[in-house]
């Protein structure tokens, strides 16, 4: 398993330089620079544009500035950020946090909320209440997130007052009391649920699926056969098989909690780095924006791997040589 | 233009102002709230203490000092704890704040700073720190964008070249007076002048390079404003708190907290008291109006929005215009197509009433604006551009419909306008189209991605024929960088040797001195011509939007901006 993981290691290299290097041609090709947007005469003045795109070297050849680029980053150098006009990997690590809070609290509500319905529906396929579930899910799936963030706030923050309408934290505590944590959590459950709560469809469907499948299968009817409780066939034996498929999720929801919720974040001013992504574009600020796409498309791959590898783990059929 | 991801929120605001508007619509109607429209929200005395939640609808980028910030939310932000050695009154003239000043030539200016003003650590500001600021800006490894406002000075040029190792201009008298010599005495040498002091005390060992990414620029800057910065949780929110020791009076708040609010939740943030004061976009104000716990104010702004044609071609080597583009370039055609536009029912639908028609490329509340009375005001008058059409020579020759040109071709007025997430733009773009249309010219619209756009209008791209645009003015008043043959900006390309010569005069001290009178006359003039030839239609300038809770009181705007936050104070 080692040679295989090492195998797959050293094929995402060329990936890697691949996705850069489209990544690079299609930024550079959208039309303005990180200067068109300083057109502003009380501002500024047409001279330090022109004398800044030097600075930055937007006027060498493409090729040039690739090779610049790539250079600094193999250093680990990520450059500057021209928006926020400090290093990159700084701006980054400053809302990684924030991101990966709200991430992994909106993946524990997706995990419960599935494990419930999921559990339900494949106990009781093709009931009402299945069916219920089934068109839940399909309908959260439709609503734009914005639209549900929209709402959220409308109904739980201003109406009932239960969470506050933005932020990540209270500003008048303290840092690192206990009133610190609490308030970042009251701040991110909101974004959290809406988060949590709309994607949950794959989840439940695919344990669904599972467990119709495993029901039917000849260790349940020798199980029944034996007297034991139809509760206990579903919650001990059933479940155990059909939460393995699940497993292979994981590694695709690895990328997702960096990645952040652009959309989300941004409607409950929660300064991660899906906002910083949608800015990095906005704004062209092609340090960031670089350095955001390669983490992203390197933490893909590592959770495709990283999945690949627990289903040999947890399904020893599979072999990996 | 500078808070371009909030077009795209804009149009999500929409799509849900019109839920939220069918959900609360019960209490709205019925509420007769005539809110005072000028300032003064709680009545009686001031009142001590307290806690102020001050809104901003975009994150700032954290460059929170005035010689390095680049967008205008950071400034907003600076202005709550910083202020500025020279302010501006409502008129838009400089008058003495710390610093003080006298001058005979308007070359050499001596200026005298108030003495005890204390910086926020404690240290006294001293001109030093003001030399300080020139230095830095006009060092070469300077990244920020305010060059322009040192470059005047005497020997930054030298300075900055690495020639001399200070800047000779700059004469320190003692430690609160300084001479401050000229390249060339000019009549806006003041207003161009940098006037914010940098804290030696703290930056002094910063190399220049480093500075806008130090924390003193960060996460703890410090002013010699009302307010001191307490605490900057980044892109969310600051929490200031009262400067005890500052120079210029009481301050009455305790505390103010900025926070960031997205467009979406402005309005329920304002209804439930989360915020006591926010600048609105003109979309959201008509929400924010029946609000009973809310005063709207406005005051007038510094931005105007026009429709450009293309008149010739830019050389940026040699800096003039090179080629005439004929097709714009009947005089008659422009004013025909202004006459065709109902200006008032196009501001009135897209700005909600926040806005109002503009006859010239001077905001309204500039001391050197014309009057109106003055000028040709292009009442809208369909019948006038007809025939102003029919006597050029624009004629349907071949019985489509539209007008063909004299030539007896096919003619088509292209139009471009900016696309950025806003709905509204395309729907307000359609609408002047039609005007067109309506007098018999065929037009075409186009929408383009707004970071494209900008560049085809600066490279003179033949795909732009006339286009929509913007622009902000600062406190001074000269429109030269706009409006010259030899200036990029001046997108139009006009080419006006005559009023190219008006501008200039008007700066130039031989002929106007230091009558202000007499500058206002050659500019009165000059917008006599630019409102006569219409190389861009003038459509309208806007104004900014404030809103208010009632328990907030002291807050007065003019056309500079917000009165100083310590006279701000809250009821309860």
């Amino acid at each position: 398993m080692l040679k295989y993981s090492l195998r797959r290691l050293l094929g995402m290299i060329p990936m890697l330089i691949l996705i850069s290097i489209v990544v690079f041609s299609l930024a550079k090709i959208m039309p303005g620079d990180s200067l068109s947007g300083e057109i502003d005469p009380n501002n500024t003045n047409p001279e330090y544009i022109a004398e800044m795109r030097e600075k930055l070297g937007y006027n060498d050849p493409l090729p040039v500035q690739y090779f610049n680029w790539i250079t600094g980053f193999m250093q680990g150098d990520f450059g500057k950020s021209t928006k926020y006009k400090t290093p990159v990997a700084d701006v980054i690590i400053e809302k990684l946090p924030n991101t990966l809070f709200l991430g992994i609290m909106a993946l524990v509500i997706t995990y419960i909320l599935a494990f419930l319905m999921g559990m339900y529906s494949g106990r009781k396929p093709y009931t009402i209440g299945d069916n219920a579930i089934a068109g839940i899910n399909y309908v959260m799936l439709a609503i734009p997130s914005f639209v549900a963030a929209v709402f959220a706030i409308y109904f739980f923050a201003f109406q009932l007052n239960w969470f506050p309408f933005g932020g990540s934290v209270d500003i008048i505590v303290e840092e690192g009391t206990p009133e610190y944590w609490l308030s970042r959590l009251h701040h991110v459950l909101l974004p959290a649920i809406v988060l949590g709560a709309m994607s949950t469809a794959s989840y439940t469907q695919f344990l669904r699926n599972d467990i119709i499948e495993n029901s039917r299968k000849d260790y349940v009817r020798t199980a029944r056969a034996k007297g034991t409780p139809i509760a206990k066939i579903y919650n001990v034996h059933i479940l155990r098989n059909s939460i393995i498929p699940l497993v292979t999720f994981l590694g695709f929801d690895f990328a997702a909690l960096i990645g952040g919720a652009i959309i989300t974040e941004t409607i409950f001013t929660y300064p991660g780095i899906g906002q910083l992504f949608l800015d990095s574009v906005s704004s062209r600020d092609y340090p960031t924006l670089m350095a955001l796409t390669m983490l992203l498309s390197f933490l893909t791959l590592a959770g495709n791997l990283l999945a690949d590898l627990l289903y040999g783990i947890v399904d020893p059929r599979i072999r990996m040589d | 233009m500078k808070n371009k991801s909030l077009f795209l929120l804009l149009a999500m605001l929409l799509v849900v102002s019109a839920f939220l508007a069918a959900c609360g619509g019960g209490s709205s109607s019925e509420t007769s709230n005539e809110s005072d429209t000028k300032e003064k929200a709680a009545e009686g005395e001031p009142q001590k203490g307290g806690t102020l939640v001050y809104g901003i609808d975009a994150p700032p980028e954290g460059l929170f000092n005035a010689a390095f910030y680049g967008i205008q939310t950071d400034a907003e932000v600076i202005s709550l704890y910083d202020e500025a050695l020279i302010e501006y009154n409502e008129k838009l003239e400089p008058i003495p704040n710390v610093a003080s000043w006298e001058t005979e030539d308007n070359k050499v200016f001596t200026f005298t700073f108030k003495e005890g003003v204390k910086w926020h650590n404690g240290e006294e500001l001293t001109v030093n720190d003001w030399v300080f600021a020139f230095e830095t800006i006009a060092n070469k490894d300077y990244d920020g964008p305010r060059y322009t406002n040192v470059q005047t000075i005497e020997g930054a040029e030298a300075f900055r070249n690495g020639e001399a190792d200070s800047i000779s201009g700059l004469e320190v008298i003692s430690d609160y007076e300084i001479k401050i010599t000229f390249d060339e005495a000019r009549v806006n040498n003041l207003t161009n002048l940098w006037a914010y002091p940098l804290p030696e005390s703290v930056l002094g060992d910063v190399p220049v390079a480093e500075m806008s990414a130090s924390e003193w620029v960060r996460t703890t800057p410090i002013g010699i404003g009302p307010f001191k910065v307490d605490k900057i949780v980044p892109g969310e929110s600051v929490e200031f708190s009262r400067n005890d020791e500052y120079w210029n009076g009481d301050v009455n708040l305790d505390k103010i907290i900025l926070r960031v609010i997205d467009n979406t939740s402005v309005v329920g943030a304002l209804q439930n008291g989360d915020v006591d004061m926010i600048s609105l976009q003109p979309v959201t104000a008509p929400e924010v109006k029946p609000l009973e716990n809310i005063n709207i104010t406005t005051y007038p702004g510094l931005t105007y929005y026009y429709v450009g044609f293309k008149l010739g071609k830019f050389d940026s080597e040699k800096q003039t215009i090179t080629e005439e583009v004929p097709k714009y370039q009947s005089k008659e055609l422009r004013q025909a197509m202004m006459y065709a536009m109902n200006r008032q029912e196009w501001v009135d639908a897209f700005f909600f009433g926040y806005a109002n028609v503009v006859n010239k490329p001077v905001p309204s509340a500039h001391w050197n604006a014309a009057d109106d009375s003055e000028l040709n005001t292009y009442e809208y008058d369909p019948e006038k551009a007809k025939q102003i059409l029919d006597d050029a020579g624009y004629v349907d020759t071949n019985g489509d419909g539209f007008r063909e040109d004299p030539n007896g071709d096919e003619f088509v007025v292209k139009f471009t306008h900016y696309a950025t997430g806003n709905p509204t733009f395309e729907s307000r773009a359609q609408a002047i189209t039609q005007y067109w249309e309506a007098v018999g010219l065929k037009s075409e619209l186009e929408m383009v991605e707004v970071n494209l756009y900008y560049e085809m209008v600066e490279k003179d791209d033949p795909a732009i024929e006339t286009f929509f645009g913007g622009w902000g003015t600062g406190v001074d008043p000269d429109p030269s960088g706009l409006w010259k043959a030899d200036q990029l900006w001046n997108y139009p390309r006009y080419n006006n040797p005559e009023s190219d010569k008006l501008l200039d005069d008007a700066l130039n001290i031989e002929i106007v001195g230091d009558d202000q009178e007499k500058r206002k006359e050659l500019y009165v003039e000059w917008q006599k011509i630019v409102n006569e030839d219409l190389p861009m239609l003038y459509i309208a300038e806007l104004e900014e939007i404030v809103a208010l809770n009632k328990r907030v009181g002291g807050a007065t705007y003019d056309v500079s901006g917000q009165n100083n936050p310590a006279e701000w104070y809250v009821t309860e």
